[in-house]
C-alpha cells in the first residue's frame, strides 16, 4: 500500500500541520447560515436547493407526510418504485425491526407509471423541490418503456433507476449485480430521455467498482447508493422465515458502514456525482458520506421514527458551514478520500470543463 | 397530526406483562376518535428504528390525557414499562381512520380478543355518552388474563369467555357471538386474526339467519362503496380494527397492507386500521 501525501492545501483543514498553525490565524469570518450555498448542481438542468433528499420507498409520492414536513423545503424527492404496469407487491408481513435498522420487502407496490402520472404529476408540478421517479422493471424494454412514458412530463424532475431488480432476460439475476446488464439498461433508458438520470447501486456486489464504471461510461448522470442489503428474519415460533416474501432488504443506522465503504469506491472510479444513502440518522452521518466523496445525501428509514429529520439536517448542515466560514458546503466534500484521487465531482458532468 | 412530546402521567401493570400508560396530550385527547392510534418513538433511536403503533385506549378531554394498554413483546414495549411519571416520550398521532357507527344504531356488540380490547375500548367510552347500549364480549385464554371490569364504565354489560373455563364461558369469545346478533345494530371488533376472520363469517350469515335479506331495500339503497371508505364502514354490521407490522404510520411505506377483496391491498394505517368485515380478503388473503 502507498503511503499517504500530505493533502493538498484546498482541502479542509485536517492535515496536523494546519491544525498546529490555526490557533495563530484568525478565525474564518463567519458566514450568516442563510447565505451558505448548499445547492447541488447535477446537470441537465437540475438544480437540487440542497443537499439533503429522501429516499426512494420511505417518504411515498411526497404527499403523504404533507401535513407534518414541508416538503417545499426538501433537496429532492425520490418516489416510490414505478413500473409499467401497477403491482400489488409481496404477501404480509413486509417490514421488521433488526438491530438497528429493518427489513423490507414490499414487494414494489405502486399503481403503475400511468397512475402515477395523472395521480401526482401535477402535485409535484407545484413544489419548488425535484421529483425524482424511482423508475424498476423486470426488461430493459420495460424500463424504457417506463421513463419514456415519464419523458417531459412536468413535475418529473429526473430518473433515479433501482436496477436491484431481477432480470427475467437473465434469468432473474439482477442487473445491479453485473457491469454488462448495469451498463445496458443504462444505456438503453440514457437514449431514451433527455431527463437527468440517476442510478442506483446495490451493495449485494462482490466490487462495485467496475459497475459504477459501467453505469457512468453509459451516459448515467449520477450515482446513487446504496440500496438495501438482502437478508431475512425468523418468525417468533421459528417455523418459517417472518417476513412473507422470505428476503428483505435491511437498511437504517446498521447498515452506514457499508454505504460508506460503497460511496468512497464509487466516487473514486467515477467523475459523475454520488449520492449516498444508508442509515443516516443526524449530521455526522451526512458529514461522514460528504467525506467520502457524496455530493448529497438521502435520508431513509429515520424518517418513519422522525419525519422532521431532513428538515432539521438541512438546517443544522448550513449551521455547520456557518460556523466554519464555509461559504458553500461542497468544500466538505471528499476530505476523506485517498489523496492521489482528484475531487470528486459535485457537478453534472456536461457542465465540467 | 404531528410528533408531539407527552409527558407519562400514571403506569400500571394492570395484568401480568401487561401495561397502562396515561400521557398528558391535550391535542390528541380532543382531536381523536374511536379506533385511531398513536405511533411511539422509543427512545434509543439507534438501536429501535421503529415507532410502535398502539391504540388510543381512551382519552379523557377534561385532563388532556390519553392511555395505552400493551402487552410487554421484545425490547420496545419493555422500554416504555422502564419510564417513570414526568418522563416525556415522542406520540405521533392521532392516525388511521375511526370507526363508524350508523346513526341509527342503538345496541353496539363489541368483541374483543385479549389484548385486542385496546382497540375498542374507547368505542364502548363514546356509544355510552352518546346514549347508546353496549355489551362488549372479552375472550382470553384464562381468568389470569381477563380485563378488570373495573376500568369498564359501569353501564357495559361485560361477558367473558375463558379458553380454560377458569372465568365466565368456557371456550371462544365467538360462540358468545350468537346469542346477541339479532340484538345488536352493529357490531366492533379487534383481535387475533382467526378470531376476526371467525366474526367475519359469522356476520356474513347473520342477514340470512335473521331474515332481514326478505326485508327489500339494503341500507344505503345497495350502492357499493368504494373499499376503506368511511361509508363502507358505516353501513357494516361488523367492522374490525385490522393490525400488522407498521413503518411509517401514514400511508407512505405500504407496511402495512392487508388484501382486499377488491384485490388491492390497503393500508392498515390509512384506509385502516378500521375496516368493514366484508372489505377484508379472510380467505387466500395474506
Ligand atoms: C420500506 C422501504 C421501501 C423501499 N422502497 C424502495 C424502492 O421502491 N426503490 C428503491 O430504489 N429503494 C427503496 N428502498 C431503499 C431506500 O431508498 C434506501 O436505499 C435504503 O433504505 C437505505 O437507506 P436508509 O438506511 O436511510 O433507509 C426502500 C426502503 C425501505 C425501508
Ligand atoms: S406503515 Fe407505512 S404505509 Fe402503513
Amino acid at each position: 500500500m502507498s503511503r499517504r501525501r500530505p493533502l493538498p492545501a484546498a482541502r479542509p483543514a485536517l492535515a496536523p500541520a494546519t491544525r498546529i498553525l490555526a490557533p495563530t490565524r484568525p478565525a474564518p469570518a463567519e458566514i450568516p447560515a442563510a447565505e451558505v450555498d448548499l445547492t447541488v448542481d447535477l446537470g441537465r438542468g437540475l438544480v437540487l436547493p440542497n443537499p439533503i433528499l429522501v429516499a426512494s420507498g420511505t417518504f411515498g409520492y411526497g404527499v403523504e407526510y404533507g401535513e407534518v414536513v414541508d416538503v417545499d423545503r426538501l433537496g429532492g424527492i425520490c418516489c416510490k418504485g414505478t413500473t409499467l404496469r401497477a403491482r400489488i407487491g409481496n404477501p404480509t408481513p413486509r417490514v421488521t425491526e433488526t438491530p438497528g435498522g429493518m427489513l423490507n420487502s414490499i414487494g414494489l407496490q405502486n399503481p403503475g407509471v400511468d397512475a402515477l402520472i395523472e395521480k401526482y404529476a401535477a402535485t409535484w408540478m407545484t413544489w419548488r423541490t425535484p421529483v425524482l421517479v424511482n423508475v424498476a422493471g423486470e426488461s430493459v424494454h420495460e424500463y424504457v418503456e417506463v421513463v419514456r412514458r415519464l419523458d417531459g412530463v412536468p413535475g418529473v424532475a429526473g430518473i433515479e433507476l433501482n436496477i436491484s431488480c431481477p432480470n427475467v432476460g437473465m434469468g432473474g439475476l439482477q442487473f445491479a449485480i453485473d457491469a454488462g446488464a448495469a451498463g445496458e439498461v443504462t444505456a438503453a433508458v440514457r437514449r431514451a430521455t433527455d431527463l437527468p438520470l440517476l442510478v442506483k447501486l446495490s451493495p449485494n456486489v462482490a466490487d462495485i467498482r467496475p459497475i459504477a464504471r459501467a453505469i457512468a461510461d453509459a451516459g448515467a448522470d449520477a450515482l446513487t447508493a446504496i440500496n438495501t442489503l438482502s437478508g431475512i428474519a425468523v418468525a417468533p415460533d421459528r417455523r418459517r422465515p417472518l417476513l412473507g416474501n422470505v428476503y428483505g432488504g435491511l437498511s437504517g443506522p446498521a447498515v452506514k458502514p457499508v454505504a460508506l465503504r460503497i460511496v468512497y469506491e464509487a466516487a473514486q472510479v467515477v467523475k459523475i456525482p454520488v449520492i449516498a444513502i444508508g442509515g443516516v440518522t443526524e449530521l455526522a452521518d451526512v458529514l461522514d458520506f460528504l467525506a467520502v466523496g457524496a455530493v448529497a445525501v438521502q435520508v431513509g428509514t429515520a424518517i418513519f421514527a422522525d419525519p422532521t429529520l431532513p428538515l432539521r439536517l438541512v438546517d443544522e448542515l448550513a449551521i455547520e458551514c456557518s460556523r466554519r466560514g464555509m461559504a458553500t458546503y461542497r468544500d466538505l466534500i471528499g476530505s476523506a478520500l485517498p489523496a492521489r484521487t482528484g475531487r470528486p465531482s459535485a457537478k453534472g458532468v456536461e457542465y465540467r470543463p | 397530526m404531528r410528533p408531539a412530546a407527552a409527558e407519562l402521567v400514571d403506569s400500571r401493570e394492570i395484568l401480568p406483562g401487561q401495561w397502562l400508560q396515561a400521557y398528558h396530550a391535550p391535542d390528541l385527547a380532543v382531536g381523536s376518535r374511536a379506533g385511531q392510534f398513536v405511533h411511539v418513538r422509543t427512545g434509543d433511536f439507534s438501536g429501535m428504528v421503529l415507532r410502535r403503533p398502539f391504540s388510543l385506549n381512551t382519552v379523557d378531554a377534561a385532563t388532556g390525557t390519553v392511555t395505552i394498554h400493551f402487552r410487554v413483546f421484545g425490547r420496545g414495549t419493555e422500554w416504555f414499562t422502564r419510564l417513570r411519571p414526568g418522563d416525556q416520550i415522542d406520540l405521533f398521532g392521532p392516525l388511521g381512520r375511526p370507526f363508524e357507527v350508523d346513526p341509527r344504531s342503538r345496541h353496539l356488540l363489541l368483541v374483543a380478543g385479549g389484548l385486542g380490547i385496546a382497540g375498542v375500548r374507547m368505542l364502548a367510552d363514546e356509544a355510552i355518552r352518546a346514549g347508546r347500549q353496549v355489551t362488549l364480549l372479552f375472550g382470553a385464554a384464562s381468568a389470569r388474563e381477563v380485563y378488570p371490569s373495573t376500568l369498564l364504565p359501569d353501564e357495559v354489560e361485560y361477558v367473558v369467555a375463558t379458553d380454560d373455563g377458569s372465568l365466565g364461558h368456557r371456550g371462544f369469545v365467538t360462540a358468545l357471538v350468537p346469542d346477541y346478533e339479532a340484538w345488536a345494530d352493529q357490531a366492533f371488533a379487534c383481535g387475533p386474526a382467526p378470531m376476526l376472520a371467525a366474526l367475519a363469517r359469522l356476520a356474513a350469515g347473520r342477514r340470512g339467519r335473521l331474515g332481514v335479506a326478505k326485508l327489500g331495500r339494503k341500507r344505503g339503497g345497495g350502492r357499493t362503496d368504494p373499499t376503506g371508505s368511511p361509508a363502507a364502514r358505516r353501513k357494516a354490521f361488523l367492522q374490525v380494527s385490522m393490525e400488522q407490522n407498521m413503518g411509517c404510520a401514514v400511508g407512505a411505506c405500504l407496511g402495512c397492507v392487508v388484501m382486499t377483496m377488491s384485490g388491492t391491498p390497503q393500508r392498515v394505517c390509512r384506509e385502516g386500521p378500521v375496516f368493514a368485515a366484508e372489505e377484508i380478503a379472510w380467505e387466500g388473503g395474506w
